[in-house]
């Protein structure tokens, strides 16, 4: 099983109590709080973590985007990506990813793509999200079109990367008349493509058709399990046979000479479940962007929301690893156990997690976790 | 008088039409929230007129219309409509969402419609304040925003008392979603109606609540300087559903307004 280093880049460089005085920290929060200095230098500290991780040997390097929110300030994936692809070595840069829904210009996507996997020698892992609610609101996006788009937007990035140009493309949402891209990637056909899941049985189904990799956050296992189910429907509608290599889980993770220290740190995750998460139902799930049948599964995928759930049951539950290295080693072999998964997404930073606390744990990982986990 | 219920074929869409009373056609245009029944002053307004309330495509009980983008296509859905179910040449009463579809066929085919009457409309954008964002609230928030005082609604009882059922949670879960649809972007305003307005000399009466907190009231001295034959008349202590608010007062001002022939 692999591990992947994934950091949200979080802005939590307010006092708590001014947040609390707002319906949600998105879209509401004034960027008041927005500290620029500490924005730079935190950029800075979370790129060369990102690099560091690299060295200490893991397998990929998440990045991800969202907006207007503290909860992460990574708001261009693939500007995040172009760094990394010139000052990494090693690792896949998993971007997980663009919200396709929301792009105007899936051309130029394929392109910039295209150029991040080309500088990184080929490393890149192409994600491709429907992104929550924030970001349509964000993007003043119809989440009626959200599902549409999202295919359509695919559709055309792929088609950039694989057909020859130039070609045209009238689509529904996407209309260009000359598309012939003088970028394309160095991956041939093209760069993997991994899709997250976090409550769509239909996005399941349509990853499992195409064999992407496949990746629940966040949730129990018993629902990562049904949806891998659909995934393997999917797959099975083709004539696809699944491996652990298509399916990946992701989990908050941090590791620390002690079990005291890395209880502490794994504190800091505690955000991310709870007030990043806290807003009005619509602003997640505005009308029309998910399904009957996805709202009806989102439902029971979801009994409990993370933010009511203390620490303790985030850890007993498995949303929250954080112990020894030999203690993480067994949390995370009873993860593979239990889904089969080949890839294993760590957010391993959150909140206020300090920077030598998140060093050490990266360097735990690398030198403990990693040679203990590879043959699994 | 209780209604009679038709489903009336139009471009391949079953649109589910309530139609009662005598007299000459009115087409009636309903919000964003959907039909409401045949509340009070629909049935004051039938004594003197055949009312024609029919659910836009994608709403209510009628079919769906996925390849609608905007108020635009309702609208010319809503000339075709007129054409099939031979209302000849009706007045047309729209509130919110169906007001600035009524403004917007009445652009496109002045000659097809008699009388308008636009109550709360929404479609132009306006020059002070903002249009409510009503899809980033909860229906139970919008429930209390869009009236001035629910205690001094007559039918509140009547309309909103009992929890709904399951059919009527799927119907305004549509509702929402068509809604959303067709007025997403550019948010609940068409940026070019306001430069066909004056092509529109049909007698107008534009009918706002002094207190609506969904559209501003601005916007209904924006309809009236932009209607050639137009003009506002402001309920006061009434928000955004006059029809609902104000049952009695606003049946008096439509059927003073189009006048129709008295029954008795």
């Amino acid at each position: 099983m692999k591990l992947y280093y994934f950091s949200e880049m979080p802005h939590h460089e307010f006092p708590d109590e001014e947040g609390d005085k707002y319906p949600s920290l998105r879209l509401e929060f004034p960027n008041r709080f927005f500290d620029r200095e500490k924005a730079a230098a935190n950029y800075q500290r979370y790129l060369t973590e990102y690099e560091f991780a690299d060295q200490a040997g893991f397998a990929g390097l998440m990045i991800n985007e969202h907006h207007s929110t503290p909860s992460c300030v990574n708001v261009g994936v693939n500007m995040t990506a172009a760094i990394l692809a010139r000052t990494t070595r090693r690792a896949k840069i998993l971007l997980l990813g663009n919200i396709l829904p929301i792009e105007d210009n899936p051309v130029r996507m394929a392109e910039q793509l295209a150029m991040a996997d080309l500088i990184s020698g080929g490393r890149v892992l192409s994600g491709f999200v429907r992104g929550v609610g924030v970001e349509t609101w964000w993007s003043n996006s119809n989440p009626i079109h959200n599902r549409e788009r999202f295919e359509e937007c695919h559709d055309l990035i792929l088609k950039c990367w694989t057909a020859p140009g130039p070609f045209r493309w009238e689509g529904r949402h996407y209309h260009f008349r000359h598309v012939n891209p003088w970028c394309l990637p160095l991956q041939k056909p093209h760069p993997p493509i991994w899709i997250p899941g976090t409550a769509s049985p239909e996005t399941a189904l349509w990853a499992g058709r195409r064999g992407y990799t496949y990746v629940p956050f966040l949730v129990p296992f018993e629902i990562a399990r049904e949806l891998f189910d659909f995934y393997r429907q999917g797959a099975a509608e083709v004539g696809r046979t699944v491996t652990p290599d298509n399916l990946g889980f992701l989990i908050c993770a941090v590791t620390a000479e002690t079990k005291a220290k890395a209880v502490e740190a794994g504190r800091h995750f505690v955000w991310r479940m709870g007030p990043t998460l806290r807003a009005p139902v619509d602003w997640f799930a505005p009308v029309g962007m998910r399904s009957r049948a996805g709202s009806q599964f989102a439902l029971r995928a979801r009994p409990r929301s993370l933010a009511s759930m203390s620490y303790e049951e985030l850890l007993a539950e498995h949303f929250i690893v954080a112990g020894t290295p030999d203690e993480v080693i067994d949390r995370f072999a009873r993860v593979q156990r239990e889904l089969g998964v080949g890839h294993l997404l760590l957010e391993a930073q959150e909140s206020r997690m300090d920077h030598p606390t998140t060093m050490r744990s990266i360097e735990l990982m690398g030198a403990k976790v990693m040679p203990a986990v590879a043959s699994l | 008088m209780r209604p009679r219920e038709e489903t009336i074929s139009v471009g391949g869409i079953g649109v589910h039409t309530w139609v009662g009373g005598q007299g000459d056609p009115l087409l009636v245009l309903h919000g964003a929230g959907g039909y409401r029944g045949w509340t009070r002053w629909l049935d004051q307004v039938s004594e003197r007129f055949t009312v024609w309330a029919p659910s836009h495509p994608g709403f209510g009980r009628s079919g769906d219309a996925d390849w609608m983008e905007g108020v635009d296509d309702l609208a010319r859905f809503y000339l075709w409509f007129i054409e099939v179910a031979g209302l000849g040449r009706p007045h047309v009463l729209g509130h919110s969402l169906g007001g600035w579809t009524a403004a917007e066929m009445a652009t496109m085919s002045t000659g097809a419609i008699d009388r308008l009457v636009l109550v709360a409309p929404v479609g132009l954008k306006p020059e002070t304040g903002e249009i409510l964002d009503v899809f980033y609230y909860s229906p139970a928030q919008l429930m209390t925003m869009t009236v001035h005082d629910a205690k001094t609604v007559p039918e509140w009882q009547e309309i909103y008392g009992r929890p709904p059922s399951p059919e009527e949670i799927e119907i305004a879960t549509r509702n929402r979603e068509m809604a959303a649809r067709l007025t997403w972007k550019p948010y609940m305003h068409n940026p070019r109606l306001p430069h066909f307005l004056p092509r529109v000399t049909n007698p107008t009466l534009i009918v706002w609540g002094r207190e609506d907190r969904v559209v501003p009231i601005g916007c209904g001295e924006q309809y009236r300087r932009g209607l050639p034959n137009s003009k506002l008349t402001v309920l006061e202590r009434c928000g955004h559903l006059p029809p609902i608010e104000q049952p009695d007062v606003f049946a008096r001002l439509v059927l003073d307004f189009l006048g129709g022939d008295p029954r008795r």
